[in-house]
């Protein structure tokens, strides 16, 4: 079983580039603001979902391990 | 109601766009500009709605610009009409999505953030060269180095070309400085274009035969399921990357850098807690950013703020405006740089939010991070400081400072 992975953007942080929307568009998709939500955590491979979250220009992507808390995205030295 | 005046280039607007565009912000925040023959759009609310909306609203500059040319200007004139469609800021969805996921990778801030360490130590050659001097062009010797040395690095491009390049890229950038004395800039743009296309093509093709650990190379070897950079965008990709990561950059330390001198316990603090380094150059990015303002084309007859656009209409884009509108950011005049979230447009919005926008940001906390330790004493010298005169940069002509 893969882990559940926890993704939450930070909507001060996102712009609407739409990056990670192309990168996993089952996981992201546009909201009512053209902003980017999380549609299925669990949409993709954890390695398109990280590779979704490193491409983000703002840092804006979190990623986590539901079950341990442990954060996959960004590294601390990144924010 | 105080009526606006309309000139964009006058000089009290140059000076001081903050109390030009404010006031429009105010008063008639989408504004008709009949001199300039467009909208003025300068709420953050709004701005952000049309950086958001490529549907309605077009980047295309050049399409506007070929519709301007007589028939034999647009033959004569065809390697820079054929080179500038594909610049990724002048172009719309699909082509745009498709290159800028190529080039994407190149420049995330996971990408970017192994630069680091070499652009600590660039910075500290280029002080260690002036400090004894105890005053200098803050432009000239400083910041107008940085970008160029780390882009032409990270590119792969030999030291000893850079200067050529910049003389080049200074050329091609001709053409979007409207100058009436210039009655040539179309010309001499297209002739610069020619000599940076001339020298990046053999640059391609050795790196093809000959892959090295650098930018060219990987965009030669970027691939998006099974698509890559044909050799056309990649020597347009080439030439857009030393023009936008140029004088932008350099910008944002000058402006930077005078913000935090006019605003001396801003810069007290940030010596104090070299930590405050990010939110400080956001805040900076927010304050007085590089670039004032961008364009937009209505793609079909679109309402904003009561106003009705018609479809080609062109709207000026003021970043600057939306960067300290009071409905968006508490105390938007003050400079505060512990101010988080700081959600500024200083790098635009939506879908052309800056490429480089990750290493501009490097570049800047690395300046400021040892500016401010190794120059706490830095000070604005006594001599009159002149923006020069264009609608988008915000853009100082020289900064002398003293320690
Ligand atoms: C502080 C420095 C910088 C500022 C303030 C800045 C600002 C901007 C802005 C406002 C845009 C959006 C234009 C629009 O939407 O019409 C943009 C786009 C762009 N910038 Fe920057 N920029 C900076 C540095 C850089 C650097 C260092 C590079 C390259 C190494 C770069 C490359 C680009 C590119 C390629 C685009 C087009 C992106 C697209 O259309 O998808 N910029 N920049
Ligand atoms: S990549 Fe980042 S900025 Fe772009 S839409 Fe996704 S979360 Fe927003």
């Amino acid at each position: 079983m893969p882990r559940r992975l926890r993704i939450t953007i930070d909507y001060n942080r996102c712009v609407g580039s739409g990056i990670c929307i192309l990168t996993a568009p089952n996981v992201f998709r546009y909201n009512d603001q053209r902003q980017s939500e999380v549609i299925d955590p669990d949409g993709a491979p954890e390695g398109v979902v990280l590779e979704a979250a490193q491409g983000c220009p703002q840092v804006a992507i979190t990623v986590e391990d539901a079950d341990s808390n442990e954060r996959l995205f960004p590294p601390a030295d990144l924010l | 109601m105080t009526t606006i005046q309309d000139d964009l280039l006058a000089p009290e607007v140059i000076a001081d766009p903050y109390t030009y565009f404010g006031q429009i912000r105010e008063e008639d925040p989408v504004h008709w500009n009949s001199r300039w023959n467009g909208w003025l759009v300068t709420r953050y609310e709004d701005v952000v709605g049309v950086l958001r909306d490529h549907d309605h609203f077009s980047s295309d500059r050049m399409a506007s610009f070929v519709l301007e040319l007589r028939p034999e200007d647009r033959d004569r004139l065809s390697l820079l009409i054929s080179y500038f469609s594909k610049w990724l800021v002048f172009t719309d969805p699909p082509y745009h999505t498709r290159v800028r996921m190529l080039l994407n990778k190149a420049f995330t801030p996971t990408s970017v953030e192994r630069l680091r360490p070499r652009v600590r130590e660039i910075i500290q050659e280029l002080l260690s060269q002036v400090e004894h001097k105890r005053h200098m062009e803050f432009i000239r010797e400083f910041a107008f180095h940085l970008p160029v040395i780390v882009i032409s690095e990270y590119m792969g491009v030999p030291p000893e070309d850079r200067e050529q390049i910049k003389e080049w890229s200074d050329e091609t950038s001709r053409i979007f400085f409207i100058r009436a004395d210039e009655p040539d800039r179309r010309e001499r743009s297209q002739r610069g274009l020619q000599h940076l296309l001339d020298y990046f093509e053999p640059l391609i093709h050795d790196r093809r035969r000959h892959p090295r650990d650098d930018l060219i190379t990987a965009l030669i070897q970027a691939e998006e399921r099974g698509d890559l950079l044909s050799d056309e965008e990649l020597l347009a990709t080439c030439t857009v990357l030393i023009f936008a990561g140029h004088e932008t950059t350099t910008n944002l330390l000058a402006n930077g850098l005078v913000a935090l001198m006019e605003h001396h316990d801003q810069w007290d603090l940030l010596h104090e807690n070299p930590s405050l380094v990010r939110p400080a150059v956001e805040e900076l990015l927010r304050y007085d950013g590089p670039v004032k303002a961008t364009f937009r084309w209505a793609k079909q007859d679109v309402e904003l703020q009561g106003k009705t656009m018609r479809e080609g209409d062109r709207l000026l884009i003021v970043l600057a405006a939306a960067n300290r509108d009071p409905r968006k950011f508490s105390n938007p005049e003050d400079l505060d740089i512990t101010r988080n979230p700081n959600p500024h447009v200083a790098f635009g919005h939506g879908i052309h939010v800056c490429l480089g926008a990750p290493l501009a940001r490097l570049e800047g906390q690395e300046a400021f991070l040892a500016l401010s330790q190794r120059l706490p004493n830095i000070r604005l010298a006594d001599k009159p400081r002149e923006y020069h005169r264009t609608i988008v940069a915000r853009a100082l002509k020289e900064l002398w400072v003293e320690w």
